[in-house]
């Protein structure tokens, strides 16, 4: 079962997010803050981490160059889920590991999930 | 950025929630208590979002409108905003209290600003606050200054320096670039500091260890030597 890593500081939309991916077949993790996310990545070891930009006490950003610093978790490709998509490229976002950017306000479930799909 | 773009900015969150809410909605596999839940989630964050667009109509009409202030008791406002605030808290598995005291005092203000300005607080301290953990609304006296500050506590993860400082900067200034503050536009900080210097007053914050508190300070009520 392919490992998710779902960093979502909105307790609702993550449950939601997390539904959508386990019904999908994957096995997910929910990280609320980049602490627990920088936690989850050692212990859980994802096989994609899906990020939303704006966190609680930090920023995706942050998240990604931390991440980004180690050779092993810098691997990891990560969906950027956001409400604030129109805001980024995804081509310059690749040296952060972004390899898909969702928007929250126009997605539909299965947008996610084929997204997921996509950087595998 | 505008306080109009700004605004579009705060209300994305909310809606796109309510919007993912409602598609989930339309899962027929759903149980009936799976769906209870999900339309009280849904009710709660349309009234999130709708108290944002009242705060605003009421900021834009500070200049023009005639504020009658009045000595408030802040224990009891406090009790009704955490009575009000309650449903929304508990559906977050967080819990909101106000942290007595001893001796009653009251406070100069209009009831209502003061009130959106705890709301707003209050729904601030939500977001940031970890699960499990409850949020306080308390005050504080200064008799060197005659102010009384009420003041949100939140316990959740630490504010970095460099956004402690992001934080400072919208404490007093129009909202900015989400570039520059990536977290939040700041709108909600402009307006409880719009409403605050209405009152003749001012917003704060203070930076703990594990979290935060978001005060207003305003004059104490000269009826407090009568208590």
């Amino acid at each position: 079962m392919t490992k998710i890593l779902l960093v979502e500081d909105d307790a609702w939309l993550a449950e939601l997010e997390a539904s959508v991916l386990v019904g999908a077949g994957f096995d997910v993790q929910l990280a609320p803050h980049a602490p627990a996310a920088i936690e989850l990545v050692d212990s859980f070891k994802p096989e994609v981490i899906v990020l939303d930009v704006l966190l609680a006490g930090s920023t995706a950003f942050a998240l990604l160059n931390e991440l980004q610093s180690y050779s092993d978790t810098g691997i990891v490709p990560v969906v950027l889920c956001t409400n604030i998509a129109d805001q980024f490229d995804v081509v310059k976002l690749k040296e952060y590991g972004v390899r898909r950017v969702v928007d929250k306000t126009t997605m539909h479930p299965d947008d996610l999930v084929a997204a997921v799909k996509s950087v595998l | 950025m505008t306080p109009l773009v700004a605004a579009a900015h705060e209300l994305k969150a909310p809606l796109a929630l309510v919007r993912q809410l409602a598609l989930r909605l339309g899962d027929e596999s759903l149980s009936a208590s799976e769906r209870q839940r999900l339309l009280r989630q849904t009710v709660l964050t349309s009234e999130r979002a709708l108290r944002l667009t009242s705060d605003l109509t009421k900021a834009a009409r500070l200049d023009s409108a005639l504020f009658q202030l009045e000595p408030i008791n802040p224990d009891q406002l406090c009790r009704d905003v955490v009575s009000e605030l309650q449903p929304l808290f508990e559906a977050y598995g967080r819990s909101v209290a106000v942290k007595g005291r001893r001796h009653p005092l009251l406070l100069v203000a209009h009831r209502d600003l003061l009130r959106r300005i705890l709301l707003s607080f209050s729904d601030n301290a939500l977001h940031y606050s970890q699960p499990g953990t409850a949020v306080h609304l308390q005050i504080q006296a200064f008799k060197k200054s005659g102010m009384v500050r009420v003041g949100v506590r939140d316990f959740g993860p630490a504010l970095s320096s460099d956004m402690w400082r992001t934080l400072q900067d919208k404490l007093n200034i129009a909202p900015q670039k989400i570039h520059a503050r990536p977290e939040s536009s700041g709108l909600g900080l402009y307006i409880a500091s719009q409403f605050a210097t209405a009152m003749n007053g001012r917003i704060g914050a203070v930076r703990h260890k594990d979290g935060a508190t978001f005060y207003v300070e305003l004059q104490a009520s000269n009826q407090l030597s009568f208590l």
